[in-house]
């Protein structure tokens, strides 16, 4: 090999130590800085992720220094450091491998000379020495790093006042291997990681998600731990024992069992609230004529641990009646970074949404936590709704329309009549006179109902009360029914308008005059329609659009008239042509044009009397079961918070476990129990009198608005 | 003293809470086809955020259009779940993935609890008339219009062992508006499961 490349290789091997060196080095550095980062922050309860960061910053600002050597480990300097530890090279290598160079013969005597000398006991001697002190150094602070979490655990069991929940009355109660419990709670990642210590606990409230480890001096020899049933494992940790759980979304009792006796810690989870939203802008439902331009959108959000994103959400509904359609989208989407608070901004365009008269657009804010565990969490504001008039909205606003024509009433049609008249025209033979007759009455009541419909359309028309045709109860016969709409009918009309006119102005006797004219033209209308009247009248010249909308549906009225009769007297045969006819009439009308009055539908009565108990089938009513008290469960704590105040007095140690087990069960059901009995559990615990803390525990226990075993509605059955 | 079923149905703030006006009709025209229970002619309508919320035992919710419930409306609803009211919920858009059940889902969900699928073994579907399976199936389902799906489940919150919401996504609202007075043109009476709601909101 030739002495450049020697040279080379030794340059390589010290680069390797200095790096060696560095990195032990820094190693050294990060576990003093944490031994005594450790020792501050959790005298101060607070994170240790800081000091790790502060320690990473440390070492590797160490780490850059230490290799800045590497720039002086160039090929003349390597080969002065080599002729100072090989003093026989005598400064052979030095002239081999400067880069000016020599002649071939020098070279071949100067490569013949270094080749018999080897310098690679002194460069590992100078490597050995290069790492051995920073090993030793690193070693010595990973000791001090150990020492240092040691004594923060060994200043934890101390007593301190400050300490959550720790009592007397626990600790002198507790068994050994229990006495000196502590219990490390971390928060979960997304809420900082946070550590927090609670000495002796009874319970430890949490976020849902924290890891709560429970600790003590000890083996752990004997000691076996259950949440809620599941069997939590115990390990040794140095002269320690510890159990850790996460705390869930539902309280639970963490049971702690050593032959010497037991310890119940209660898991009260608390539940990471979701984002506040407010929405500022728009601040109201808004109408608008005309969907141009923009809106300005605004809010303002808040959380109890950080929020990540937020933005507006708006859905377009389009369409009406049983028609819809939907159109959603977000804007004004940002990041808060883990922010507590922020603000929402954004503009709504109105002529991007292409919104069209009827549209309406649902708007709201919402925002995100960063719950990583249960969420996240999405709060979202009041929605606003933005909505477009329709065409001809402000013309008829304040007009409420006529009710529309009750279409949905159930009438037979008269097609279907004519079909049922059929049936039974053809049955005829084989029908008795009276099953005939019968059934003949039963469709010719329907045909009656029918007209009457008719009946109302064509007075509806006139202006008159729509049921006008028939003031009477359901099955009686009216005596316009008695006959078909005529032209003397006119006498006893105008007779019943001149009272009316009595004591009327002469406006509205002009008004009344003119509609008995109207009415008198269709009354003869209809009579010469069916050709019945004695006075033909010709419409095709001079008739009124009121008798000429109405002209086919008044040949139907009485078509419809001369069938109920026929079919009253059981004759179908006869009562089929006026039957076809009527139906030939309202297929006219339906050519005619349609006219629809817009207005609320109209509120439909039952008549409860005539239909109660007629359905063709029968159900069959449950067993019906008593409804039980709103809450059974409140007289169970109430029963179980006296036999502990009960026990209190006798072993107050037992009343505090079975005070802790109601509360854990009453955190969710009824919470201002648990609030009153964690009271009183705290003045036990310090070995106070409780006695206040109790009886008002036990007025929220009996406190409860009682109610009886049947429900409120169970009269009606 | 024996009070009378009001058949009540719900408006809120969003939304066409009017949609289905002949359902109230023609459920109470059922009741009393089919039972003795003393009930109202006419339905009454109550406003979510208001007091005579708790005046009726059952409120009936339906709409097409997205359902976003106010701040009162919300809070009054929990309490009437807690209660001991019932709200029976229909989907009347009954759309793929349509608004009013995205948002009526979330906003119940926010007011009263997560809603769950109801196992067609609940008492509901046994209280009067027997539906061994389930919640009867609507012509629009059946139809293959809206959402293409004629779904097996209603769904529901609880309060205990007792239903506190009845969510339906089989649009019965549009199955049963119509005129009471057309039932007799049915060959079978498809309001039937409607008396059976009503009779378990009465009786547990």
């Amino acid at each position: 090999m030739r002495p450049l490349e020697r040279v080379r290789r030794t340059r390589r091997t010290l680069a390797a130590a200095i790096a060696v060196r560095a990195a032990l080095w820094g190693v050294c550095t990060a576990f003093i800085v944490g031994a005594i980062g450790i020792v501050m922050t959790r005298r101060a309860e607070a994170s240790t992720a800081a000091v790790w960061a502060l320690a990473a910053v440390a070492a590797l600002g160490v780490l850059v220094q230490l290799l800045a050597a590497w720039r002086r480990l160039t090929v003349p300097r390597v080969a002065l450091w080599i002729e100072e530890r090989v003093p026989r090279l005598e400064y052979a290598l030095v002239t081999a491998v400067d880069p000016v160079g020599s002649d071939a013969l020098v070279s071949a005597a100067l490569n013949e000379r270094i080749a018999a000398i080897s310098w690679q006991s002194e460069t590992r001697r100078a490597v050995l020495r290069a790492v051995a002190r920073p090993t030793v150094a690193a070693l010595a602070a990973l000791v001090a790093l150990l020492i240092a979490q040691r004594v923060d655990v060994a200043a934890a069991r101390r007593p301190s006042n400050a300490s959550v929940s720790t009592t007397s009355t626990a600790i002198r109660d507790a068994p050994a291997p229990f006495a000196r419990l502590v219990a490390v709670v971390r928060t979960p990642a997304y809420a900082g990681g946070r550590v927090v210590r609670v000495e002796s606990p009874a319970s430890v409230a949490a976020l849902v998600g924290s890891t709560i480890a429970l600790e003590a001096p000890g083996s752990g020899d004997g000691i076996a731990a259950d949440l809620g049933g599941a069997s939590v494992p115990v390990r040794r940790a140095g002269d320690t024992w510890q159990a850790s759980v996460t705390m869930g979304q539902r309280p639970a009792l963490l049971r702690l069992r050593h032959p010497s006796g037991e310890r119940i810690i209660a898991l009260e989870p608390k539940p990471d609230s979701i984002p506040t939203v407010r929405l500022g802008a728009p601040a109201r439902d808004t109408v608008m004529r005309v969907a141009r331009g923009a809106i300005s959108l605004s809010a303002e959000t808040h959380d109890d641990l950080g929020l990540v994103n937020g933005g507006f959400e708006y859905i377009v509904s389009s369409g009406e009646g049983e028609s819809f359609k939907f159109r959603s989208g977000t804007l004004g989407a940002r990041s808060f970074g883990g922010a507590t608070s922020g603000a929402l901004g954004a503009s709504l365009s109105l002529d991007q949404l292409a919104l069209k008269p009827g549209d309406l657009v649902h708007l709201r804010a919402v925002a995100r936590d960063g719950n990583t565990v249960t969420g996240p969490g999405v709060g979202a504001s009041e929605t606003r709704v933005l909505r477009v008039a329709r065409t001809g909205e402000y013309d008829s606003v304040a007009v409420e329309g006529a009710a529309p024509p009750e279409a949905d009433k159930s009438l037979i049609s008269q097609r279907m009549l004519i079909i049922l008249t059929e049936a039974l025209e053809k049955r005829r033979p084989r029908l008795t006179r009276e099953t005939l007759v019968s059934e003949s009455r039963s469709i010719g009541r329907d045909q009656t109902r029918l007209r009457r419909r008719v009946g109302d359309i064509i007075f509806q028309r006139l202006g008159d009360d729509p049921t006008g045709e028939h003031g009477h109860g359901p099955g009686e016969e009216p005596a316009a029914d008695t006959a078909p709409l005529r032209g003397d009918s006119v006498a006893r009309d105008s007779s019943r308008r001149a009272a009316v006119r009595a004591g009327r102005s002469a406006r509205d006797v002009a008004a009344a005059d003119s509609a008995d004219s109207a009415r008198a033209a269709l009354l003869r209308a209809a009579s010469a329609a069916t050709g019945s009247g004695e006075e033909i009248l010709d419409f095709e010249g001079d008739e009124t659009p009121v008798v000429a909308i109405n002209r086919p549906l008044l040949e139907a009225y009485n078509a419809m008239w001369e069938a109920s009769r026929e079919l009253d007297q059981g004759e179908t045969g006869r009562a089929l042509p006026p039957m076809r006819r009527a139906l030939e009439a309202i297929q006219r009308a339906r050519q005619a044009e349609r006219i629809y009055l817009r207005g609320k539908a109209p509120a439909v009565v039952v008549d409860l009397a005539r239909i109660r108990l007629t359905g063709k089938e029968t159900g069959s009513p449950s067993v019906r079961v008593a409804r039980s008290p709103a809450d059974p469960a409140a007289a169970r704590r109430a029963e179980r918070l006296a036999a502990a105040i009960e026990l209190a007095s006798r072993t107050p140690a037992a009343a505090i476990d079975s005070l802790v087990l109601l509360r854990i069960e009453s955190l969710d059901a009824a919470p201002s129990l648990a609030a009153a009995v964690a009271d009183a559990i705290e003045a036990l615990r310090g070995g106070n009198d409780a006695t206040a803390l109790l009886a008002r525990a036990r007025r929220v226990a009996e406190g409860g608005v009682r109610r009886g075993a049947v429900g409120a509605w169970s009269g009606a059955w | 003293m024996v009070s009378e079923f009001v058949f009540a149905t719900a408006q809120y703030e969003s939304g066409d809470w009017d949609s289905a006006p002949l359902v109230p009709a023609n459920l109470i025209d059922s009741v009393a086809r089919y039972t003795s229970l003393a009930v109202a002619p006419t339905g009454a309508i109550v406003a979510l955020a208001s007091d005579g919320l708790f005046r009726f035992p059952l409120v009936f919710l339906t709409g097409h259009l997205p359902v976003r419930f106010t701040e009162a409306e919300r809070t009054n609803l929990r309490r009437y779940a807690d209660r001991g009211g019932m709200l029976f919920v229909d989907d009347h858009n009954h759309d793929i993935d349509g608004a009013f059940h995205k948002t009526a889902v979330e906003e119940l969900g926010r007011a009263i609890g997560p809603l769950a699928q109801l196992p067609n073994t609940h008492a509901l579907y046994s209280a009067f008339f027997k539906f061994p399976d389930g919640p009867p199936n609507t012509s629009h389902e059946l139809n293959g219009w809206g959402d293409n799906l004629v779904h097996s489940h209603l769904l529901a919150a609880m309060r205990g062992d007792r239903v506190v919401v009845l969510y339906s996504n089989k649009d019965y609202s549009s199955e049963w508006g119509y005129h009471p007075d057309n039932k007799r043109f049915l060959s079978i009476d498809n309001t039937k499961f409607g008396v059976n709601v009503i009779v378990y909101a009465l009786t547990r």
